[in-house]
């Protein structure tokens, strides 16, 4: 006798394929594309218009209103009606249409854009659009120089750009590059003409490095490399331009250089934080690279001198770079603040007179305004300016400058 | 020791002399493109026009340039700058047939890169004669005498040699600072650069 169980398998198995085939036997299930704002009607594949049927998106019902007989209406659809959208025969339950609706807009026209990075090897163009449409979109990019057509080598990555190599170098001929992008709703193009020569931009330099350079309070040297993308800066070397500003100012300095990889700021302020880039061009063509990441670096300081009986102390009456820290006997009191003499038991003598004798030349009411003209000119400090040995900070009093 | 790592006086000789002369080429492009500027002006043309290759005019694209050796280059060069002196000498003509002294701007610019391009294929040859080849012969060369044009087609084909003029400055310059640098020797060396 035969096993019933293998046999009832078999049975189950065929309605189940039966049951599957008769629900998409007459079910159409593709893509369609609508723009934003536009009217959709639906048809529920080949039912009649007068047939009961029941719409869903995305697996909830519609509501009846939006049925005109069994036809769906989406009026003035928008992004978020995107879905997919299936009607069933009434009572049956039957599949028997579906559509995966995608809300969108034709491509506008796309931003191209070409250059060399790498001359004398070759150039690359990249794409993209002003707006995403949010259906899929094909790019397609044609290279026309003089009567040579030529194919641009799509890149891995980025999706969105190739690259040609040059077979010739010097040529008046100019290329035309043609960008087309087309998706389901419409298509848009733009063209770029340029010479060899235009779309020569190399990449910003790289390792830029910044440092003090000791015993030298105003100066700071700046070294970096050429741009590891350009391929032969021997036969094609580069130029460079470096630009660099105190934190605290808006200005930039700038400095371009004809030769080599690095320079030496001989002006900078003492004691102040530098922020420096560097940018890089082909000395005879094209146009000048992006700026280079920015480093900052603080010109050398002379670490406090400590007073003593034997050491001299520096006065500082004229414009050049000088100090005035108060003695090493003293604790750090706020003696800007106060009248020195409140700070007598811990002042060297020396000093009390110097300062005094300062004082009542230059300041003769207590103003604290007035205690600038002490200091003197560019390169004093602040009462908020610190000075240290390279980047050993140590605070000398409050702000006080005039 | 330091006698073999001490330059010969060949080498500091062709250095020196391409250092000038891409110092030439560079003002001869700078001044190439501001006569460039006035004679698309004066002749009524648009600056975007674009002009097929003229019949006698030498170009100065260069495939597989980078492999070229050093003497073949100073050929190349010199083969161009004696085509465009005589090229520019027939411009200056034409242009004072036709303007007179109406537009004396233009005939001083044309005049002014006459004779740079001439001091450019006379630095050229120099750098021939360092090589121990010389120069080639200047009979037979240059270009063929114009054919009749139009006066359209004589502005085209002048603008045509002044595009083609520029081109060569830059190649001229890449092709000196080449030249300059150290290797076995101008005759032999090829450049460095790969894929061209």
């Amino acid at each position: 006798m035969a096993n019933p169980v293998p046999s009832a398998c078999c049975v189950v198995l065929a309605a189940v394929v039966v049951v599957y085939a008769q629900r998409h036997s007459q079910q159409d299930s593709h893509i369609q594309y609508e723009r934003v704002g536009a009217d959709v009607t639906m048809k529920c594949g080949s039912m009649d218009w007068d047939a009961a049927v029941t719409w869903t998106a995305n697996g909830t019902d519609i509501d009846d209103s939006h049925l005109n007989g069994s036809y769906l209406i989406l009026k003035n659809v928008d992004l978020t009606q995107s879905g997919q959208y299936s009607c069933y025969e009434g009572s049956s339950w039957h599949l028997k249409y579906q559509t995966y609706l995608r809300v969108g807009t034709p491509p506008k026209e796309p931003v191209l854009m070409c250059r060399s990075n790498n001359y004398p090897k070759g150039f690359y163009c990249s794409w993209h659009l002003p707006s995403p449409t949010y259906i899929p979109n094909s790019f397609n990019i044609s290279v026309i120089h003089g009567t040579r057509e030529m194919v641009c080598e799509k890149d891995i990555f980025p999706k969105n750009r190739c690259h040609i190599r040059y077979l010739q170098l010097f040529l008046t001929v100019k290329y035309k590059v043609t960008l087309t992008v087309t998706n389901a709703l419409g298509k848009n193009s733009t063209s770029l003409t340029f010479d060899e020569f235009a779309i020569v931009k190399p990449d910003p330099p790289e390792s830029v490095v910044a440092k003090p350079v000791p015993n030298n309070p105003r100066r700071l040297e700046v070294a970096w490399q050429n741009p590891s993308s350009w391929p032969d800066p021997e036969s094609f070397p580069l130029k460079f331009f470096l630009r660099y500003r105190p934190l605290i100012l808006d200005q930039w300095q700038h400095v371009e250089l004809l030769d080599g990889t690095s320079h030496t700021i001989t002006d900078a302020y003492a004691g102040k934080e530098y922020i420096i880039q560097v940018a890089a061009k082909d000395n005879d063509i094209g146009t000048w690279s992006d700026w280079s990441v920015a480093v900052h670096a603080t010109p050398w300081t002379e670490e406090p001198k400590h007073l003593t009986t034997e050491a001299q102390v520096t006065e500082t009456t004229s414009a050049s770079t000088s100090y005035f820290v108060p003695p090493p006997t003293t604790k750090i009191c706020d003696w800007w603040a106060v009248r020195p003499w409140q700070c007598v038991g811990q002042l060297d003598w020396s000093w009390l007179l110097m300062v005094s004798s300062l004082f009542s030349e230059y300041a003769p009411s207590w103003g604290h305004e007035r205690w600038g003209w002490v200091l003197g000119g560019h390169g004093g400090l602040r009462g908020s300016d610190v000075v240290g040995k390279g980047d050993t900070k140590q605070a000398v009093g409050e702000e006080h400058w005039v | 020791m330091a006698a073999a790592d001490t330059p010969s006086a060949t080498t500091l000789r062709r250095r020196d002399l391409c250092s000038r002369g891409i110092r030439l080429a560079r003002k001869m492009r700078s001044d190439v493109a501001d006569l460039l500027d006035i004679y698309v002006e004066r002749q009524g043309l648009d600056a975007s026009i674009s002009v097929a290759a003229v019949e006698g005019v030498p170009a100065a694209a260069a495939e597989h340039w980078s492999e070229q050796t050093g003497t073949q280059r100073l050929l190349d060069n010199l083969a161009a700058y004696r085509a465009f002196r005589t090229l520019l000498a027939q411009m200056l003509e034409e242009q004072r047939e036709q303007l007179g002294d109406a537009d004396a701007a233009l005939g001083r610019a044309l005049a002014a890169v006459l004779l740079q391009v001439s001091a450019f294929a006379y630095h050229l040859e120099e750098l021939l004669e360092l090589e121990s080849r010389g120069p080639p012969g200047d009979e037979g060369d240059g270009p063929p005498a114009p054919p009749r044009l139009s006066l359209f087609e004589q502005k085209l084909r002048g603008l045509g040699v002044l595009r083609e003029l520029a081109q060569w400055a830059v190649r001229s310059v890449r092709d000196l600072r080449q030249l300059a640098r150290p290797g076995p020797g101008a005759g032999s060396a090829p450049g460095l650069a790969e894929g061209q």
